[in-house]
């Protein structure tokens, strides 16, 4: 009796003590990055109702412009496997959601969960045939099915034939601020959840070398593909926002500049960095939203300078550097 | 349906276009065997080789066949500058090329790709230009074809036959294709690394922009700073298909892929060829990734 009341106590003490607790232990054991993170998406989501339309626009840009940023960091930030066409993805989640809306009639939510779906199906077709491989015929098989994806679009009259697909459903900007407020968030939690634990080890692993990684029991092509069907998913469903946001999708959906931007973005940042691809969109798509009137070359020749001293001196890009020079940052950028 | 007089004219279009091809592929194609690093700002030299042809025409009224030889030399500077630039670091005393070195260089080389496209944006405009080059026609194999287009064509054998018999007749030739296969074993036999990867990065960005002015011919709604992005994966295409540092390679690759583009339109709509040609890389990785030649 005296035990089953001990058990009882401690299980009731247990029971009021946890879930305050847990829940701040699980906030602690976040880690400074993820919390600053945490905070700049709960103040972003918070002021949702208050936002004048202009920092509206702004906003919707500059977050798909980030979750695009988390998507391709999955795959080249996280495995070294650079996806040139990733673009690709954002193309065909695009089409996916304005075919679904105009042709279908469905609510554009469900657009942007079909559009998800096909990036993924796109990333496995093309990850289970190239994933094998090593990094450069990876590129290069991304590289040319974001080419024909383009032809394809141009020459199929259900997809407008090349003169793209317009619709318009009204002005929806809060769900659409709140839809790819919620794919940036989850792709932060994701980012996070992977570096973490036995995925994240496996990635070190695989990144540093993909053999040695393959001969410790690492089973490579499963990790690769797996972070490659995520990163086109997200691509895709954040694509689909930028369509829904521009009432339109046009063949320049498939352009091969947004790859471009994607990739310079995780390059700048720093790649597979929790942080890294925030700072990267913050330095590539701020100056394009508010600079870009000036001068719309002067951009990219920066950007592309920027790349190519980053790659050859500074691998890691700004977090990276941050993290040499001052070591007492290196709990706040991960 | 198509009469066999279209098909024949397709096919022989098509492998007038697939042999410049296979010249402009032939530069990467060489860097990649030899270095093998991937330029991916190939179509970007493609691009520069086109505008050289074009303002040599514009000052001295050269045509593409002169410029072409003009345009190499000048690529051999640019691709020895390119190599200790880009690559020298990342190759230098390495035996075995990595995962790591790969990454960078391709890193690397894009944003060169990115900051040139703009340069020349900026320096050239978006909008095309053309030159003149009709010497006439000629009658091949019952076809009527533009004599342009037949000088081109054999000047692309040139380049890719003077390439094939430097590598196997000379010394110099032999030491890069020694270096390619075993770079342990080239230091062994007194071949000094730097020099072979420095020689052949300058003859592939020599190929390359020499390509490019052939490529004018081809190029009928102009030059603009962008073409570099329909060329450079065609290329990559073609060097997939005949398989890297593989030399005829790259000719049977670029025939492929031209006689494909010219003899599918028949068929079907001309997005469609084309997507076919680019989309042709995914069966051939995955059933002979080292390429259809064995």
């Amino acid at each position: 009796m005296r035990i089953i009341g001990s058990v009882w106590f401690r299980f009731r003490e247990m029971r009021l003590r946890t879930l305050p607790s847990t829940l701040w232990k699980g906030w602690r054991s976040l880690g400074p990055t993820a919390q600053g993170l945490g905070i700049v998406l709960a103040v972003l989501g918070g002021l949702g109702p208050v936002l004048p339309v202009a920092l509206f626009v702004f906003l919707i840009l500059f977050m798909i412009y980030a979750a695009w940023a988390y998507s391709i960091n999955l795959i080249t930030g996280m495995t070294g496997y650079v996806s040139f066409g990733h673009v690709v993805f954002a193309g065909a989640g695009a089409y996916a959601l304005a075919y679904g809306v105009t042709a279908w009639g469905i609510h554009p939510l469900a657009g942007v969960v079909a559009a998800g779906l096909t990036g993924a199906l796109l990333a496995l077709g093309v990850g289970v045939v190239t994933l094998r491989l090593r990094g450069a015929y990876f590129a290069i098989a991304t590289l040319v099915t974001a080419l024909a994806a383009v032809y394809i679009v141009s020459g199929t009259p259900a997809l407008g034939d090349g003169s793209g697909i317009r619709f318009y459903l009204g002005f929806q900007i809060g769900t659409q601020y709140y839809a790819i407020w919620t794919l940036l968030a989850s792709e932060i939690a994701l980012t996070w959840w992977v570096t973490r634990g036995r995925i994240g080890l496996g990635l070190r692993a695989l990144r540093d070398d993909e053999d040695a990684a393959r001969a410790v029991g690492i089973n490579v092509p499963r990790l690769k593909l797996f972070l490659y069907v995520l990163s086109g998913g997200f691509a895709g469903a954040a694509g689909s926002v930028f369509t829904w946001f521009n009432s339109s999708a046009f063949p320049d959906a498939f352009q091969l500049a947004y790859s471009l931007d994607m990739l310079a973005m995780i390059i700048i940042g720093g790649m597979g960095t929790l942080s890294g691809p925030w700072i990267g969109a913050v330095v590539v798509n701020v100056p394009r939203q508010t600079l870009l009137k000036l001068l719309p070359q002067g951009q990219p020749i920066v950007i592309g300078l920027l790349v190519i001293l980053i790659a050859l001196f500074l691998p890691g890009g700004i977090v990276g550097i941050i993290r040499k020079y001052i070591p007492e940052a290196r709990r706040y950028l991960e | 349906m198509a009469d066999p007089a279209t098909l024949v004219a397709s096919l022989v279009y098509g492998i007038l276009l697939g042999v410049v091809f296979a010249a402009i592929a032939h530069g990467l194609n060489l860097i990649w065997g030899v270095t093998k690093v991937v330029n991916a700002a190939h179509g970007e030299f493609i691009m520069l080789g086109a505008y050289g042809a074009y303002f040599l025409n514009l000052a001295w009224g050269l045509d593409p066949l002169l410029a072409a030889l003009i345009d190499a030399a000048l690529g051999m500077i640019v691709g020895v500058a390119f190599y200790f630039a880009f690559l020298h670091r990342e190759l230098r005393g390495k035996e075995r090329i990595g995962h790591q070195t790969e990454m960078v260089t391709l890193v690397a080389t894009f944003g060169l790709a990115l900051f040139l496209v703009n340069v020349t944006t900026l320096a050239w405009s978006m909008s095309p230009v053309g030159l003149r080059y009709n010497p006439g026609n000629a009658v091949l194999g019952g076809v009527t074809v533009p004599l342009g287009g037949v000088y081109v064509g054999i000047a692309s054998l040139g380049i890719i036959a003077a390439t094939h018999v430097f590598l196997t007749r000379t010394y110099l030739g032999n030491a890069v294709r020694a270096y390619s296969q075993d770079i342990t074993a080239a230091k062994l036999m007194g071949v000094n690394p730097t020099t072979v990867a420095a020689l052949a990065t300058g003859l592939g960005f020599a190929m390359t922009m020499a390509g490019g002015a052939l490529l004018t011919v081809y190029l009928r709604v102009g030059i603009r700073p962008d073409i570099g992005h329909l060329y450079a994966p065609i290329s990559f295409v073609i060097v997939v298909l005949g398989g890297p540092g593989k030399m005829w390679g790259s000719l049977v690759g670029g025939i492929t892929v031209g006689v494909l583009i010219d003899v599918l339109q028949v068929f079907i709509p001309t997005e469609f060829a084309y997507a076919a040609a680019f989309l042709l890389v995914i069966p051939v990785l995955a059933l002979a990734p080292e390429g259809i030649l064995r």
